[in-house]
């Protein structure tokens, strides 16, 4: 992209990262700018790189979910749904309604807690210091009070098992859940009240970082950064998993696939979470078994293959999973939803100024746990 | 035959042709020259190739409007040892709702495959991942250096069956206590098998 100048100028090579509190962890971006005019971005990732692929090809089925929560370490649940019910399928197990129902509102209380803290970063990177962040983890903090006492772990579940759960929700889970959804709904005002009209917010966010429909889906983009674009597409809806089917829920879908979109539609994703958890919560069962009756001591799948999808807070996450009768997956592909976001970085930022690269990356929405795995 | 030994026998799913009307026929009905194996996966539609067909067949899957495949899901590669390797695609179609799974497979002394870059710009990060971790040359691909790993990392590639884990994590899988160890892949001469083995089997 050619600037006219009445003088001439050079263009600048500028570093971002790894180490760098706009990069949302170890990322490293070479943008090449012209005055204040990004020209070429280069991101170079890897730096987070554990081998989580080929430690799983090397572990039992059951020790492998324990991988998944380090991959997108702010969807843990969502993550581990994923696998588990990849195995499932392979293995024929049936989860019993109670876990079912446990695991639904256990998920979406990651996708709002992921959502929070997309939003109190968001307003960081934009100069909203620490007040965002204030709102945000107050509500956070709350829920993830509730993900320790199930799991014991405020991070790091590996709570669900192939087949259902570790073990049973305490006694007071549904008073707990109703308790949160109320407490989540007053995050979420409060948010809505700071952000969402605020004049400086737009300015900064308004128009910025622009793509297409076309290009997101090309670029294989998914999650509230395709939505934002103007697709109507949640695999919850679409190609329902687990018991996503018996929920009445919207899809908030943006028009401009700008960065104000992508606030606005993870923005709108929390309420609707909240609506799946109250009906979940109703409809669950007051008692029962969390694991089927017959559980397989060792658990051997039968030869085939499978690619599990299911929406995690960030887009589709994918675990390809061959099993070839072994205790252990024969190949285990993990695809992660930032890493294909990311992928469009480059068409998002060029032709942008150096403060909204920032903004860009900070709407990605990316954890590099999950990009790099 | 040792427990360890029954524990790593490989065993081949069996090919289930897949019901009349689906996406396989549609495949059939756009490129009736192209010969290929139809499966019904678990949730998708499964098409085995030689890798020389995959750029027929994906062009196809991209353009021909009755399949409209538009969105590149995943693309992995896959290590089968001394069958060879395979490239797999996983694609949807927003505008028909559909999916499907295209195996390309290649023969483990030739590892060439064309790009898919020029259909799907979501290959392009896939790919080279794919080329770094099994050794895969993607022919015409516009940027291949490694994305993850470090550009001087050329000599082995991780996600080979034949590139064991560190003997570091060997032996932290052994100071996890025997289960941990039997768990997982022992390479032979490390010395640990011969404690798997004395175990055996429950």
């Amino acid at each position: 992209m050619a600037v006219e100048h009445e003088f001439e100028t050079i263009d600048l090579n500028v570093n971002i990262g790894p180490q760098h509190p706009a990069t949302h962890g170890v990322f490293r971006m070479v943008m090449t700018i012209d005055g204040e005019l990004v020209v070429d971005v280069v991101p170079h990732i890897g730096y987070l790189h554990r081998g989580a692929e080929k430690l799983s090809e090397n572990l039992d089925y059951r020790q492998a979910i324990g991988i998944q929560d380090r991959t997108d370490y702010l969807g843990g649940f969502n993550c581990e749904l994923c696998y588990v019910q990849a195995v499932e399928k392979l293995a024929g197990l049936t989860p019993p309604e109670r876990a079912e129902y446990i695991r639904v509102i256990l998920a979406e209380f990651n996708r709002i807690t992921s959502h929070f803290m997309f939003l109190g970063a968001f307003g960081t990177d934009l100069g909203i210091f620490g007040t965002a962040f204030t709102y945000a983890f107050r509500e956070r903090e709350y829920i993830q009070d509730l993900f320790e006492e199930v799991s014991g772990d405020r991070m790091m579940y590996a709570y669900f098992r192939p087949g259902g759960l570790a073990w049973d929700v305490p006694d007071n889970f549904k008073d707990r859940v109703r308790w949160l959804t109320k407490q989540a709904m007053v995050g979420f005002g409060d948010l809505d009240k700071l952000l969402t009209d605020n004049e400086i917010f737009i300015a900064r966010t308004r128009d910025i970082g622009k793509i297409s429909a076309e290009d997101a889906i090309d670029y294989g983009m998914t999650g509230p950064m395709l939505r934002a674009s103007g697709v109507k597409y949640d695999l919850r809806k679409d190609e329902p998993y687990s018991i996503y089917d018996r929920f009445d829920f919207d899809v908030p879908v943006g028009r401009h696939g700008d960065c104000y979109d992508r606030y606005l539609v993870r923005l709108e994703e929390v309420r609707q979470s909240v609506r799946i958890i109250e009906q979940a919560v109703e409809q669950m069962p007051d008692s029962g078994p969390f694991l089927p009756e017959k559980m397989p001591r060792a658990l051997r799948p039968a030869p085939g293959e499978v690619y599990m999808r299911c929406e995690n807070p960030r887009g589709e996450y994918g675990i390809y999973l061959i099993a070839r009768g072994q205790t252990q997956p024969y190949r285990l592909r993990i695809r992660s939803a930032c890493f294909c976001n990311l992928g469009a970085l480059r068409k998002m930022t060029v032709g942008h100024y150096i403060a909204d690269a920032v903004t860009i990356l900070g709407s990605t929405d990316i954890v590099l746990g999950e990009v790099d795995r | 035959m040792s427990p360890e030994d029954r524990r790593r026998e490989v065993k081949e799913a069996a090919i289930v042709p897949p019901p009349p009307g689906s996406v396989a026929d549609l495949f059939q009905e756009a490129l009736p020259d192209v010969e290929f194996t139809a499966t019904q996966g678990v949730l998708d539609v499964i098409l085995i190739i030689g890798r020389d067909d995959a750029p027929p067949v994906l062009e196809a899957a991209k353009n021909h409007p009755k399949l409209a495949f538009d969105f590149l899901r995943n693309l992995s590669g896959v290590d089968y040892e001394d069958a060879g390797m395979e490239v797999v695609y996983h694609l949807f179609s927003y505008k028909h709702r559909h999916n499907v799974t295209v195996r390309a497979k290649m023969p483990a002394d030739d590892l060439h495959i064309k790009t898919a870059t020029g259909l799907w710009a979501a290959a392009d990060w896939h790919e080279r991942e794919a080329a770094e971790m099994f050794g895969i040359t993607f022919d015409g691909h516009p940027n291949p250096v490694p994305l993850l790993l470090p550009e001087d990392m050329l000599d082995h590639h991780p996600l080979r069956k034949d590139n064991p884990l560190a003997p570091l994590e060997v032996w932290q899988g052994t100071m996890l206590g025997p289960e941990m160890a039997r768990a997982g892949y022992i390479p032979p001469g490390s010395g640990f098998e011969v404690q798997a083995e004395e175990e055996g089997e429950e």
